[in-house]
């Protein structure tokens, strides 16, 4: 589908930066920062890749459900709607919208497994009740393009086949960043593949060079997924406990 | 005002927006009313999607519809204007079609002309050829999902059954489509199938418009296969090189097939040379819907009649002056809709009902429950009638003659207007 992303919903819904990095007036009040923000939306892209591990789904669909999440956010606040419901929920729905349908029952089972924390504790109907109020916040778009899709055959025709296990872990970890809300995801691909040639001290240049797109915005969408992997580090457990504990009890 | 709260008055407001006029008729997975939208005066449809016993959340076949429908728009396909949350149910509105397809071609006062067949069959393959472009496979092409609007425009419907193509190498079912219109490379179990399935069924609605009957009524995969054949022909390796590594072909005994003049008399030349093309065996070489599009049968004569002048079947009658001879089985060809797999269980088959027992249609609720009750015990037939014992139908049903021109469908059998 690669070639029809621009007549997609997804193209005429691309986010600037600023409209993404918008703390919602009610988390402000409980004093959530934009850096909290971002936390806990890693955290969460973490919950679901981990649940998503455990009822074995395609990546293809944590990809989807962690974009889901992500604009779930950018129309709605976490103190009304709690994260740690909202990514289950998009995993479900995400299941279901690239035809591998997980049961409800079976994230239910997998998140009293993972987390004792009562805070996670949901039953199916929550999961049932929010699937609603995520579809009205996506405003019903279920449609993603994601940066895999674009991968093999942009590694093939680089010549940079060895580079794949590489680049696909690197797409994997843009999905902790809001890139998808943001940028056409064929040039999330290329910023990864640039940066997994320069990694791998492969010469590229005159293969970006023939590609018609602008490598400004790839090389700054690869600086973005470097300065991710540089803050990184500076992530721990109390950082994100700190910022969760901020978000309303039940 | 807390944000779910606003929300909330929100979804009050888009309820309020819609005064609820009769049921439609009962849907795949809900009930469809009309609907009048009080801002705008536009008729709608909306289809109220049942929740699955509160298991399984919003149902998975109205899901993939909205995901699609939310990405296709086009004077071809049919509008999802929006969707709302309503009471714990979701709500979806499309625009009102007054038709389909089905009925037009089934209405033996109809006459339709070599422009109306080639207007009918031309909008049809721009509703394909507008999916296939956005890399859509409607995969459950017939007449009744091809809803007819108020100015005559047909707009393809009922995208519960398709699927977003486009991975070379993704794997699909094949049990998709009602069989009179699956394609012989589904029928033999195809798992990786293209644009090419839906080209198929559009040539077999071709040919129903130009015969006014199904063409091809296999009554198995096996006897479908067998009918297509006797057809076209049993396909030699040098016309379909990929067949015989299909998982479920078997060979099947030669036989040589007829001349399309024969098998459609009335049709042109430019006529046939499409159908053939349509109906080519190997989905490689049969013609894309877009190709179909520029086929000379478009631009030779005569031109394709007006959408707003197509012939329609008339208007509802009144209730109470039913012309039940329209529906008489023995008079004439009688299109019904080929049993499907499980996916969809009707028990509301008026069209049984009214055949078989046309005195007794009338507004009696009761009436009708009891002929149900009596003919699923007489009559051996492929439909569960035995749901009649368990639910039986909440609203009167409707008269028989009505039926053929009010199922206008999202989906299904019409109910009676409640004025």
């Amino acid at each position: 589908m690669a070639a029809n992303f621009w007549i997609s919903s997804q193209y005429k819904e691309l986010l600037d930066q600023e409209e993404v990095d918008v703390v919602h007036q009610l988390d402000k009040e409980r004093g959530i920062t934009l850096d909290d923000f971002k936390l806990i939306k890693l955290h969460m892209s973490n919950y679901v890749a981990r649940l998503a591990q455990n009822v074995k789904v395609r990546q293809r669909v944590v990809a989807t459900a962690i974009t889901y999440m992500r604009r779930v956010y950018v129309r709605r606040s976490m103190t009304e709607y709690d994260p740690r419901l909202v990514a289950p929920t998009c995993l479900y729905l995400a299941s279901k919208a690239e035809e591998s349908t997980v049961q409800a029952r079976l994230l239910v089972f997998y998140i009293k497994k993972l987390y004792s924390d009562e805070k996670y504790k949901y039953e199916i109907k929550d999961i049932l009740d929010m699937e609603m109020k995520v579809l009205e916040a996506l405003n019903y778009y279920l449609v993603v393009y994601h940066p895999y899709r674009s991968l093999a055959q942009f590694l093939q025709d680089a010549g940079m086949n060895d580079a794949t296990q590489l680049t696909w872990g690197l797409i994997n970890d843009t999905y902790k960043m809001d890139l998808i809300l943001i940028h056409p995801p064929h040039l999330i691909t290329l910023a990864c593949i640039y940066i997994a040639s320069v990694l791998k001290d492969k010469e590229t240049t005159a293969w970006f060079e023939e590609l018609r797109v602008d490598m400004n915005v790839v090389k700054n969408i690869a600086m973005e997924i470097l300065d991710y992997y540089d803050g990184h580090r500076s992530i721990s457990d109390e950082r994100v406990n700190a910022a969760m504990s901020k978000l309303a009890g039940r | 005002m807390s944000e779910v709260e606003k929300l909330l008055s929100m979804n009050r407001k888009a309820a309020d927006r819609y005064l609820k006029r009769e049921v439609l008729g009962e849907g795949t997975y809900g009930v469809v009313y009309k609907a009048i939208d009080t801002k705008s005066g536009q008729v709608v449809a909306i289809k109220k999607i049942r929740l699955g016993k509160q298991k399984e959340g919003v149902n998975f076949t109205a899901l993939r519809e909205i995901k699609l429908l939310k990405e296709l728009k086009d004077p071809s396909v049919i509008e999802l204007i929006e969707c709302f949350p309503h009471k714990g149910n979701l709500h979806l509105v499309f625009e009102f079609m007054e038709t389909d397809l089905e009925a037009v071609i089934r209405d033996r006062n109809i006459f339709l002309s070599p422009a109306d067949i080639k207007s009918y069959i031309q909008m049809t393959l721009k509703g394909l050829a507008f999916c296939h472009k956005k890399w859509v496979l409607h995969r459950d092409m017939k007449p009744n999902n091809l809803l007819i609007g108020p100015d005559g425009q047909l707009k393809l419907a009922d995208f519960g059954l398709a699927r977003i193509f486009g991975s070379p190498d993704r794997r699909f079912t094949h049990q998709v489509f009602a069989r009179w219109y699956r394609a012989p490379e589904l029928l033999f179990g195809a798992k990786q199938y293209g644009p090419g399935v839906d080209v198929w069924a559009a040539a077999c609605i071709f040919a129903e418009l130009l015969l006014r009957r199904p063409f091809l009524q296999g009554n198995s995969d096996i006897d479908q296969l067998g009918k297509i054949f006797a057809a076209f022909g049993t396909p030699k390796p040098s016309q379909w090189h990929d067949m015989v590594y299909l998982p479920d072909y078997v060979e099947y005994q030669y036989v040589p097939g007829q001349p399309f003049k024969t098998l459609f008399p009335t049709a042109t030349d430019d006529c046939l040379d499409l159908l053939s093309k349509m109906f080519t065996y190997d989905p490689k070489a049969r013609i894309s819907a877009q190709q179909a599009l520029e086929h000379r049968y478009f631009s030779s004569g005569p031109p394709p009649t007006e959408p707003a002048l197509l012939p329609r079947p008339p208007p509802k009658r009144e209730p109470g002056n039913p012309k039940v001879s329209d529906l008489n089985p023995h008079d004439g060809p009688v299109v019904l809709s080929p049993p499907r797999k499980s996916r969809r269980v009707m028990p509301h088959r008026e069209g049984f009902e009214a055949n078989m027992h046309p005195e007794k249609m009338d507004d009696h609720e009761n009436e009708i429950q009891q002929a149900a009750g009596e003919r699923s015990e007489q009559v051996p037939m492929s439909l569960d009638f035995s749901v009649f014992g368990m639910k039986p139908p909440t609203r009167p049903t409707i008269n028989s003659a009505d039926r053929t021109h009010l199922k206008r469908k999202l989906d299904l059998e019409f109910q009676p207007e409640e004025e």
